[in-house]
């Protein structure tokens, strides 16, 4: 669906404030430091070649050029990459922002608990974040090892099997960056997107409120029969939409999918086409994930549940 | 010594002659056939000698196909008339009957459908219980077992079998005898069973609107092409593709979708759901 | 050589003995833009339509010879002017279907034609 990744997921484009900023700083001084050396070393043979054959103090060049130069401009760059290791090991406040996200086979489930024993928001393949604060992100995986990796804002953290991984990531910069499973995880990794948003904290946070809103039953009468369908169709086996009886665990929540960038995990855009066609056509679009191709509906029916879907903004 | 050298070289040169006049005879027909120089409108007739080949081939043929048919007893009167009552719906449009001719649409064929007056004089019955079961190609002649129960292409034959023996007014006597009479077909008989389902597909003209995958056929885009059709998941856009659904498409197309262009073939249940079986099976 | 060779491979085929007489045109329909925007609207999600990337959906029918075809949704005459009005909406056409009308606009349905109607 994103044709031009070159604005949202790449390391040469890293958000301001970000990880993945310093990360970046860190790969340009090296770069530019070894062209540098490389220019000084290419500059010599030159000078060497056409000043002609003379005598020269070879215990000299051993000791300031084979041990004095690299052992201080190594541990220069230590020192140089230490500092920025021991910055991007950030701890977030306590009072920090969490989003925990789960890797499934080939999907993100993402939640934020709220406040006051309500009810998780819990969505898929989509997190927002306020600008300008450290937010932790809580790692972890329902199956196999998965790599969460947002090149725009922060290395790669895995996600192992029993294990909670943390990674702080922050953006000073407003935007829509792109994810990718970054560990080899089955036949569909490669399918396996998600996107970031990074907000001004007040959009943010009209945003989380709008996600912790449960979902309403339709009164518009093709809304309604879509609704209806929804559960005709056996989607809430797996599905769960809040406010509705639909509570299903094994796929991702529903509540809020019209609002969401794309379906199947970054795979295609999301609107009613999509949706209709991912229902009918999943395992056409993606083999091998949970999601059956629904052929449980004619196609006005099937257009109905996806407009219903596509209404839960 | 010498002279197995020649011999040898003469072989070869044989061979080469003979193969070099098969790729002539080869190319020859190719430009002919590109040329456009062959007629094959309805009224330029065949060369004497090509229909007389044509003629010869087909009664070769149909000798040899009927080797091994034993024909029942095919003078019970009963058996006649309702042969005669297929006669009356099913041939006299092509064939005429005594003193009668056949259709307009049947003049203007090539070749022309004889008159079956003569058929019973110079075939036995049970080429013609053949002719008429299995049609003859490229003629007009289609492929009755499909439409005519068994009974029915005997009880045909049977009539055949007398037509040299009436006249024109007993013709008529015998034609208004057997209008109460009417002409077992197929589907109710056992003919039109075929484990073939792509024999199924031809017979009921499928081919004819859509391309069919197996199917030899006009490469109509009229329907839409029968490819990979399991893959497929909603029939004609509104029911989910499953045999079930494919089979109440088959049969009754406008029940699912009034202002379709599908025609209902009277396709009878057992046989859609062969042709569903054929169709899901194309990956 | 290659030219007899040509024209026996398609005389195999039965191809090129075939003469198209009718050939639409889309007013105002650019097939180069119609490519563009049939991918925009992801009609690949549910269609196979050659020479768009990852168009390989099987919810709808595949267009592979669009050109050729006869009919729209087995139900009109493959005429512009009735595929212009089926991609905009093809439920006012036919209330069953499952395509569902994407907001297309004439200019963009006028496109998508136009590269359609290159599919033979």
């Amino acid at each position: 669906m994103d044709t031009n990744l070159a604005g949202i997921q790449s390391t040469l484009h890293a958000a301001s404030g970000s990880g993945a900023a310093l990360i970046h700083e860190l790969s340009m001084v090296l770069f530019a430091g070894a062209t540098l050396i490389l220019l000084i070393v290419i500059g010599l043979v030159m000078y060497g070649i056409a000043s002609g054959p003379r005598r020269i103090v070879i215990r000299h060049w051993i000791i300031y050029g084979g041990l004095v130069f690299p052992i201080v401009t190594l541990s220069a760059l230590l020192a140089y990459s230490l500092s920025i290791g021991n910055s991007l090991d950030v701890h977030a406040p306590s009072n920090a922002l969490r989003i925990q996200v789960t890797g499934k086979q080939w999907w993100w489930e993402v939640r934020y608990e709220m406040p006051d024993n309500a009810p998780a928001v819990v969505l898929a393949n989509e997190l927002h974040i306020p600008i300008g604060q450290p937010v932790e992100i809580l790692l972890t995986t329902s199956d196999v090892i998965h790599s969460f990796w947002v090149p725009a804002l922060a290395g790669k953290v895995d996600m192992i099997p029993g294990r909670i991984n943390r990674l702080v990531i922050r953006s000073d910069r407003p935007g829509v960056y792109r994810g990718q499973c970054a560990e080899y995880c089955g036949g569909q990794h490669a399918l396996m997107a998600f996107h970031l948003v990074a907000q001004p904290d007040e959009q943010f946070r009209s945003w989380l409120a709008r996600q912790a809103q449960p979902a309403s039953i339709p009164d518009d009468p093709s809304l309604k029969s879509g609704y209806e369908l929804f559960f005709r169709g056996g989607c809430a086996e797996c599905h769960t939409v809040r406010g509705t009886p639909a509570t299903g665990q094994l796929g991702p929540d529903l509540t809020h999918i019209g609002s969401r960038r794309s379906l199947g995990a970054g795979l295609l855009g999301n609107h009613v086409g999509t949706m209709a066609g991912w229902i009918a056509g999943a395992q056409d679009l993606k083999p091998g994930n949970r999601m059956p191709s629904v052929n449980a509906y004619t196609g006005r029916e099937l257009r109905l549940v996806a407009a219903w879907l596509a209404s839960l903004e | 010594m010498k002279y197995e050298i020649h011999r040898k070289r003469g072989f070869l040169l044989a061979a080469a002659g003979a193969i070099a006049l098969v790729l002539v005879g080869i190319g020859g027909g190719f430009v002919i056939l590109l040329s456009g120089a062959l007629s094959t409108d309805a009224t330029t007739q065949h060369f004497r000698l090509t229909h007389r080949i044509l003629d010869a081939g087909l009664r070769f043929s149909v000798r040899n196909s009927s080797r091994s048919i034993v024909a029942p007893t095919l003078t019970d009167p009963a058996m006649v008339m309702r042969g005669l009552s297929c006669y009356r719906q099913h041939c006299v449009q092509c064939h005429g009957s005594p003193g009668s001719a056949q259709s307009d649409a049947a003049k203007g064929l090539l070749p022309i459908p004889n008159s079956l007056a003569e058929s019973a004089r110079e075939w036995p019955p049970e080429s013609l219980y053949y002719i008429t079961r299995k049609g003859v190609r490229m003629t007009g002649m289609p492929a009755w077992e499909f439409r005519i129960s068994d009974e029915g292409l005997w009880s045909t034959t049977a009539f055949l079998m007398t037509l040299p023996l009436l006249t024109p007014e007993r013709y008529r006597q015998m034609e208004d005898a057997s209008l109460s009479e009417s002409c077992p077909p197929a589907r109710d008989g056992s003919t039109f069973s075929t484990d073939r389902a792509d024999m199924l597909l031809r017979q009921y003209a499928c081919h004819s609107c859509h391309r069919i995958e197996g199917i030899v056929g006009p490469n109509s885009h009229v329907g839409p092409a029968l490819s990979d059709w399991s893959r497929r998941r909603y029939i004609a856009g509104i029911l989910p593709n499953t045999p079930e659904n494919l089979v109440r498409w088959i049969r009754d197309p406008q029940s699912v979708s009034p202002t379709t262009l599908m025609p209902d073939l009277g396709v009878d249940e057992a046989h859609a759901r062969q042709m569903a079986v054929y169709l899901m099976a194309l990956k | 050589m290659t030219r007899l060779a040509f024209v026996t491979a398609c005389m195999i085929l039965g191809a090129c003995a075939r003469q198209d007489s009718y050939q639409p045109q889309v007013p105002g329909g650019d097939a180069q833009r119609g490519r563009i925007a049939l991918r925009q609207h992801e009609c690949g999600v549910c269609h196979l339509i050659p020479g768009i990337h990852a168009a390989r959906g099987y919810v709808g029918p595949p267009l592979t010879t669009f050109a050729m075809n006869v009919y729209v949704a087995g139900k009109y005459p493959n005429t512009p002017a009735y595929l212009v009005r089926w991609i905009m909406d093809a439920p006012a056409l036919a209330p069953e279907t499952a395509m569902p009308a994407l907001g297309v606009t004439e200019a963009e349905a006028r496109d998508m034609a136009a590269y359609l109607y290159t599919l033979e």
